[in-house]
């Protein structure tokens, strides 16, 4: 095949994959917006029930209180995640590398409803503990990638930064960071994606999140409340996985 | 003009790089040479200071590079390293400004400088100045290397083992390129290598290294000739002697005035003669074929040869050609001398003025 073609085709897949997060985007505010107007679908999908729509909160409400966990949270793990791995990969931090590796992956291994049973007691109900529990199970992809991301810089291309005359910063900036970037909004990608689905779980210790109506269906046995959470979330969750992997591809080099 | 005055690198008490001493003038071609774990590389990192020095002084054009700040000497002097260390996230002119936009150069001057460097390495500008690494064959990226290595003008340039990647066919493309970058810029380079014909086809001057000592420093001629022990003969090879010394000798050095052949009479030449066309090139040569003396064989643009190709390119193709003399033809192809057998085998030619003589 011709370059050309190639080329031609990889375009037509990216706006392809353009149209198909747009819609998606699309249906997301449609659905946030307007989940009233499909009340007449859930009485008829679920006649055994007195109340088929969640209305003790606004869909808008919980979208925002939800998008907003994950936004301070993730800012967090990001934050924290990708200066530990800036710092675990400069000369002066090396030999912390295996500790700060094996404490993310701790930090992992806790499931974010135990996080979030001991965090109640220390920090009280609701955001607080949430974003407690979201920020420490979204740090180890972070970590992980950055260090990942660095390490897939090559050699002779440090060399030939330090031989140009770069100084360190330069190189961290110009060079390195530019290199690792895709690997490490790969991990970010993943740390978001855990969050926005965990954030669910807030609801359970007083954070309104998207998780509520979830919570609600759960508890009082209504599957119509199960429904309008789950589906806002995972439709939020895959909206931005999309966006995401179109920023991942802006950072692909050869 | 580059001393280095009693090197020495020492790695966990073993003398990697043992008491080198030796001064390259300003223009001149050296080649840091020997077999793997000599120290070649090392002794080539520390003039830069990406390895840090034992004892001993390193000197450019009399300044001690430890008494400069690293950054700023770094920026003095060009490098460039095998499998080129280009930034794959930047175009080639980017990589190309990588030094003199660190010097912060204003943005028509590094555009300006960007363009002569491609110029000078035969990249069209308007076609690979937005390409990506990724996009160049493993010549062109070699040459973007060279090129970004001497965008700020640097005193000297280092280069440590730049073709080691690259296939044959291109390497020595790049070689004769070097060749002809260096007379035109008249750099001081530093060059490490192993191979010892891409040694013999750049060098002014060779420095042989074995186990962290310097174990001759000579021009090229002179130590095929003339080697120091036993280790220099072993190293040089005993193969080819006689074809390395002709790589090292160009054909103005044993051009010869071309005789033209009258316009009638051909077949009662005692010696053979070119025709040329209404321009000057060479169209015909009559005679000097080792089959069929009296032929009349047609010049073909392989087997012409220029004043700056080597003489063992030369003979190459009277072997191949089976011709004994091949036409010497200017920049616009025109017959300025012929080159044959005699030179090959070391007469010296008689002053036949070639412009890329030199």
């Amino acid at each position: 095949m011709s370059v050309a073609a190639t080329r031609s085709g990889r375009l037509r897949r990216v706006a392809a994959g353009n149209l198909t997060l747009a819609l998606l985007a699309l249906l997301l505010v449609g659905l946030t917006l307007g989940m009233g107007q499909l009340e007449p679908l859930f009485r008829a999908l679920f006649p055994d029930l007195s109340q088929p729509l969640y209305s003790r909160d606004s869909f808008l409400n919980l979208m925002l209180a939800h998008i907003g966990l994950v936004l301070v949270s993730s800012l967090i793990s990001v934050s924290v995640g990708v200066a530990a791995g800036l710092f675990v990969t400069r000369p002066a931090g090396r030999e912390f590398e295996p500790m700060v590796s094996s404490l993310a992956a701790i930090g992992q291994t806790f499931p974010p409803a135990a996080v979030l049973a001991i965090a109640v007691p220390l920090a009280g109900f609701g955001f607080t503990p949430t974003i407690i529990a979201l920020s420490l199970y979204g740090l180890l992809p972070v970590i992980q990638n950055t260090i990942a991301g660095l390490g897939t810089v090559p050699a002779s291309t440090r060399e030939a930064a330090r031989g140009n005359g770069m100084s360190a910063w330069q190189i961290l900036w110009r060079v390195e960071l530019p290199l690792a970037m895709r690997v490490i909004i790969a991990g970010i990608r993943v740390s978001v994606i855990i969050n926005i689905g965990t954030a669910t779980i807030g609801s359970t210790v007083g954070a309104k999140s998207l998780g509520t109506p979830l919570i609600a269906g759960l508890v009082g046995n209504n599957l119509a409340y199960v429904i309008q959470g789950a589906l806002l979330v995972g439709l939020l969750a895959i909206v931005t996985d999309l966006a995401f992997e179109r920023l991942e591809r802006r950072y692909t080099f050869g | 003009m580059i001393e280095l005055q009693g090197l020495t690198k020492t790695y966990a008490g073993k003398r990697v790089v043992d008491d080198v001493s030796l001064t390259l003038q300003s223009g001149e071609f050296g080649v840091l040479i020997g077999p793997s774990g000599c120290g070649k590389s090392t002794t080539l990192k520390m003039i830069n200071r990406l390895i840090p020095l034992s004892e001993g002084r390193i000197l450019i054009n009399g300044d001690d590079v430890t008494q400069l700040p690293v950054e700023q000497l770094r920026r003095r002097i060009g490098y460039a390293i095998q499998s080129t260390g280009l930034f794959p996230h930047w175009s080639v002119a980017r990589n190309v400004a990588t030094v003199p936009q660190l010097l912060k150069w204003p943005k028509a001057r590094i555009d300006d400088r960007v363009d002569e460097l491609m110029t000078l390495f035969q990249l069209d500008p308007a076609e690979f100045r937005d390409k990506y690494p990724h996009q160049l064959s493993g010549g062109q990226a070699q040459r973007v290397g060279v090129a970004r290595a001497l965008a700020a003008d640097p005193e000297v340039l280092l280069m440590d083992e730049p073709f080691g990647a690259v296939d044959p066919l291109t390497r020595e493309t790049l070689q004769a390129e070097m060749r002809r970058v260096h007379v035109q810029t008249g750099k001081t380079i530093v060059f490490v290598t192993h191979d010892m014909d891409e040694a013999l086809a750049l060098a002014t001057r060779i420095a042989l290294l074995n186990g962290g000592r310097l174990v001759q420093y000579e021009r090229p001629i002179e130590m095929l000739v003339d080697p120091a022990d036993d280790f220099v003969r072993e190293f040089i090879g005993q193969a080819d002697l006689g074809l390395k010394l002709l790589s090292r000798r160009f054909v103005h050095q044993y051009q010869r005035r071309a005789r033209l052949a009258p316009e009638t009479g051909l077949e009662r030449l005692d010696e053979h003669a070119w025709l040329v066309d209404a321009e000057g090139r060479p169209s015909a040569l009559a005679g000097a074929r080792l089959d069929d003396a009296d032929a009349i064989t047609r010049v073909k643009p392989e087997w012409i040869a220029t004043p700056e190709m080597s003489m063992k390119e030369a003979l190459s193709r009277m072997v191949w050609y089976r011709v004994t003399a091949l036409p010497v033809v200017d920049r616009d192809g025109r017959l300025i001398a012929e080159v044959g057998m005699p030179g090959v085998m070391g007469i010296e030619g008689d002053g036949v003025a070639s412009e890329a003589a030199s």
